[in-house]
């Protein structure tokens, strides 16, 4: 296969590259058709709706172009992706320790038991499709908060909430992947916060991809009732192949009156990923969502969380990075549609460049007629750190009325001589040197980020930067 | 008994919910000048605001008449026309309009006729030389990079230029030094000699007035006025300051 | 005839649709093309025939500034494309002042191939009504240490509407270059329609690009002062809109020119600003 080729140089990243022997109990046969769907779903126990919803949506994405405007996604073979993997565990945990061995010796080596003894509300952890492992802790529980994973939540308590939301934000009809998406999804979370709840600990996620050439199309949907507060961390690595990957999960994130959600991601997939993930938040009248977004993996990224202000006075904030490196085309950024009075967006990103890998910061600000009195501010930098590399930055902006006042700035540039100079002469090599600049440089993201993040994302920067000298 | 050219009773406005002004009253007649004096925060430059209709403040109660007319059911540019003048104390930049140019328009639209051009520009230059400014600041956008003592000797341009029947001026002596306060100070003597001008000077410092006339002094703190005068009151402030006023508030 | 018009580098989303227009040109295309020779220095001042395309090359050391001025009214199209190729050391200055037409598109694309060659781009326009204006500006640059500047300054009223792609391109090789790119844009009425895709492409790490862009009402602050004076808020926006224009024109290297253009507008605008001159 002519996807081989993905392989690439890269620094040492040995550390998140292991992986355990392919034991699957369970594996349907590649390429998509109606009868796959209908397994599926059989296999899923899902309620009928969802099956019709699945059919339905396979047949958009029969029909839908491939976008005509991002990186190149022709190493992605659709036929050869085996949607739907399950791993050889048969039931949901909520005790570590009857977590099959190989999979929590990966979860190990990520420092995920560690991290949510210390600091951390619950895991869901995603390996492959199902997930395996659950736990809120307690506390939250007590609050009334909802953190479970969206197969068994569709047959729960919870059913009727989650059809009325259940890609309403993202509709099949938004894009291909978003159609696929919708035919093949499975495992993902659901979280739902009642009304003037505020969750002082961040929730967790981990999704992994560890099948030879699986996909993963997990749905995370996230309900934060009127004047509730959550913090939502969505971290990913996934193991090294040769083979294409995908991932077209989906995020829809409602926000209610007064109500705040941040919600960050540490996205660094292996480097030979196709990541076509789609994110989206409807924010209400007062309601503000955060979005921290880190993306550092994968061989090709689109990724734009969007973010729809709704309701009057509703709020965005995006803070991103992106860090492309040999063989990746990162193609980044975020939209935001003004459709009430008085909202605000304002959006601060990074992006860094090496050894020939590609980043674009794409974005587009809408602001609707209705939008009176209504604020945007988008900022975005760019860091070349050599000339074999490229950085592109398009931001569009649409303005449908006067009362508005939108500003936009965006810089490209290098790291300064005298910058490296400075850190040399006190006794930093070139490598230190440059490392802690561009360290620096993304400190938009790294000082949002809970401090065990901001850890990993600096590790995930220095291993980035090895290599780059020389 | 002549009308009043402007009549402020209980006049009480609030910013962002947050009650400043609570009870004011003030009588100001044609050729007069008063002076207001107050420690920071006390609402006086909030007082200038809402007579000038500043959005930012909401009035709450009390009136202010105008020649017996509503001043606070005018808009900004009416009460200007009217006669009444705001200096401001950090007036904003006016990129790609000159000084002369934008004074010219001003008074154009208050008086509804065009402006001759060459007598204006020899107003415009006696003016600038009355306060010692240099002539190409005619000529420069308004306000555009022009340092802090520059932009108060531009207000005072636009206060001579304009000619208004009663002028606020708010601080417009803060943050100058010795030489610039003199000049300033000559500026508003200029105005002064108009008998009929009114003059609302709000300040904390002695220095500008020593050399005008004054009629009134009042004393605002807390949002009220808590003493009143004649010049004498200056002096009084001068040597012992506003604690004795502070707790009346 | 049909031709398809301002096709950008770089593609936004394709729901925004700020990528290039078919259009049916009524008017023959006139071909101009201008070539000159080392250190040959012209300013040419041209009102808009209808449909033209320039060529224009410009030797080593040769400066051009062009100035085109569009002041159509009524149910008007124009079709405005220029490609500058710039050698070592050359100048290329464009102004273009657009005052009206129902629509208008303009393409200039220049190629910075010499080294130490530049380009500056002066765009202002001022639309009311229905009228349209679609712009695609792009700096290439292929030459070491070339400089662009493209800013472009604007006001809509009623319901006009704007398409402005401004495309600053650092290509592999053209080390020590700088590129900048303003954008301000008036916005005078609740109906208008401002869409703006400032876009930086960059393969070379030895540059330095940067972009702003101001789109909105009149300040607030600006507004209230001018208003204490007793210009009202109506005449303040002209006068503003006016001198958005008029910082372009000042820009002109050719006073006789500016005089023209002045004269031009002055007919345009002086029923909307009371004592304006």
């Amino acid at each position: 296969m002519k996807e081989n080729k993905t392989y690439v140089e890269e620094g040492d990243r040995s550390f998140y590259d292991f992986r355990y022997e392919d034991k699957d109990s369970y594996k349907v046969a590649s390429g998509l058709t109606p009868d796959i769907i209908r397994q599926i779903s059989r296999e899923k126990k899902d309620p009928d709706w969802m099956l019709e919803f699945r059919l339905r949506s396979l047949d958009i994405f029969a029909k839908t172009e491939m976008p005509n405007w991002g990186p190149s996604i022709e190493g992605l073979n659709m036929d050869n992706i085996v949607t739907y993997v399950r791993p050889n565990t048969e039931r949901m945990h909520t005790d570590w320790n009857d977590v099959p061995e190989d999979i929590k010796n990966t979860f190990e080596r990520l420092g995920i038991p560690q991290s949510e003894r210390e600091s951390l509300a619950g895991v869901g952890a995603q390996y492959d499709s199902e997930l395996v492992y659950h736990n809120v802790r307690k506390e939250v529980a007590e609050q009334g908060v909802i953190y479970t994973d969206l197969e068994s939540a569709l047959r729960g308590e919870y059913a009727d909430m989650i059809r009325s939301h259940f890609m309403k934000l993202v509709p099949p009809e938004d894009h291909k992947f978003a159609a696929l998406h919708g035919a093949v999804w499975s495992g993902g979370s659901f979280v739902y916060v009642p009304p003037g709840a505020d969750v002082e600990i961040p929730l967790q996620s981990y999704f992994r991809l560890n099948a030879p050439g699986a996909g993963q199309f997990e749905h995370t949907l996230i309900i934060v009732d009127k004047g509730a507060r959550l913090h939502f961390i969505e971290g990913c690595s996934a193991p090294k192949y040769n083979v294409a990957n995908l991932h077209a999960g989906c995020v829809e994130l409602f926000v209610g009156e007064d109500a705040t959600l941040r919600y960050s991601t540490i996205e660094n997939w292996s480097k030979n990923m196709y990541n076509l993930n789609t994110k989206r938040a409807k924010v209400e009248k007062g309601g503000k969502i955060e979005w921290v977004s880190g993306s550092f993996g994968s061989h090709v990224s689109y990724l734009y969380p969007m973010s729809v202000l709704a309701g009057k006075g509703a709020r965005c904030e995006f803070t991103g990075v992106t860090f492309a490196g040999a063989g990746q085309n990162l193609d980044t950024g975020c939209k935001v549609v003004h459709n009430a009075p008085d909202t605000s967006s304002y959006v601060n990103t990074r992006s860094i460049s090496k050894s020939g890998g590609i980043s674009t910061f794409r974005s587009a600000v809408v602001v609707n007629s209705k939008a009176h009195g209504s604020k945007s501010s988008v900022s975005c930098e760019s860091l070349m750190l050599d000339s074999e590399s490229r950085s592109d930055t398009i931001p569009a902006m649409d303005i449908r009325t006067n009362k508005a006042d939108v500003g936009h700035e965006a810089k490209i540039g290098r790291i300064s001589d005298e910058a490296v100079f400075y850190l040399m002469s006190r006794g930093l090599s070139e490598e230190e040197a440059k490392a802690l600049i561009v360290s620096g440089f993304a400190e938009n993201v790294s000082k949002e980020l809970p401090l065990e993040y901001a850890v990993e994302m600096n590790n995930l920067i220095r291993i980035e930067m090895k290599g780059a000298i020389g | 008994m002549a009308q009043d050219l402007l009549k402020v009773e209980h006049l009480a406005a609030s910013v962002e919910d947050a009650e400043i002004l609570k009870d004011v009253s003030l009588r100001i007649g044609r050729g007069e000048t008063h002076v207001i004096m107050g420690p920071n925060g006390a609402g006086k430059s909030t007082l200038a605001g809402v007579l000038m209709g500043n959005p930012a403040y909401t009035v709450t109660g009390g009136s202010a008449l105008w020649e017996g007319e509503d001043l606070l059911e005018l808009s900004v540019s009416e009460r200007a026309r009217k006669g009444l003048f705001l200096s401001f104390q950090n007036p904003v930049e006016v990129p790609g309009i000159s000084l002369e140019n934008f004074v010219r328009s001003a008074i154009s639209q208050k008086t509804g006729k065009p402006v001759r051009v060459w007598s204006f520009r020899k107003e415009v230059k006696a003016a600038l030389e009355t306060l010692d400014m240099d002539p190409s600041y005619a000529e420069r956008d308004l306000n555009v990079g022009f340092s802090g003592g520059e932009k108060k000797k531009a207000e005072i341009l636009q206060l001579l230029l304009l000619k208004p029947s009663l002028a606020i001026l708010d601080e417009t002596d803060s943050g100058l030094d010795v030489d610039a306060v003199r000049t300033v100070s000559k500026g508003i003597e200029a105005f002064q000699a108009d008998k009929s001008a009114s003059l609302l000077i709000i300040t904390h410092n002695a220095a500008i007035l020593s050399a005008l006339k004054v009629d009134a002094v009042h004393i605002l703190a807390g949002g009220k006025i808590v003493a009143e005068g004649g010049p004498e009151l200056v002096d009084k402030i001068t040597k012992e300051g506003f604690a004795a006023y502070e707790g009346e508030a | 005839m049909e031709i398809t018009v301002n096709k950008p580098l770089a593609e936004t989303f394709g729901w925004l649709q700020a990528g290039a227009k078919r259009i049916d040109l009524q008017d023959k295309i006139q071909n101009i093309s201008y070539v000159l020779g080392p250190g040959e220095s012209r300013v040419l001042f041209l009102e808009d025939p209808g449909a033209s395309e320039y060529e224009i090359t410009l030797g080593e050391g040769a400066r051009m500034d062009l100035v085109q001025l569009r002041e159509a009214s009524g149910k008007v199209l124009s079709y405005n494309n220029v490609r500058v190729k710039c050698g070592d050391k050359a100048y290329f200055g464009w102004y273009r002042v657009v005052l009206g037409g129902s629509e208008s598109y303009d393409n200039c694309s220049v190629t910075l191939a010499g080294k130490e060659s530049s380009f500056s781009a002066n765009v202002c326009y001022r639309l009311d009504g229905t009228e349209k204006y679609d712009l695609n500006c792009e700096a290439v640059h292929t030459g070491k240490r070339t400089q662009s500047a493209i800013s472009a300054s604007g006001v809509l009223a009623d319901n006009a509407s704007k398409l402005m792609r401004g495309t600053i391109d650092f290509r592999t090789g053209c080390s020590g270059s700088v590129g900048n790119e303003t954008e301000d844009v008036l916005l005078l009425s609740e109906e208008v329609r401002n869409q703006s895709v400032p876009v930086i492409l960059c393969s070379e790490e030895d540059v330095v690009g940067n972009h702003g862009a101001s789109i909105g009402r009149p300040d607030e602050d600006m507004l209230f002062y001018m208003e204490t004076r007793g210009v009202d808020e109506e005449t303040a926006c002209e006068m503003l809109a006016r001198a958005k224009i008029d910082s372009v024109i000042r820009k002109i290297p050719d006073e006789l020119v500016q005089e023209k253009i002045r004269d031009k507008i002055q007919g345009k605008t002086r029923s909307r600003i009371l004592g304006g001159e």
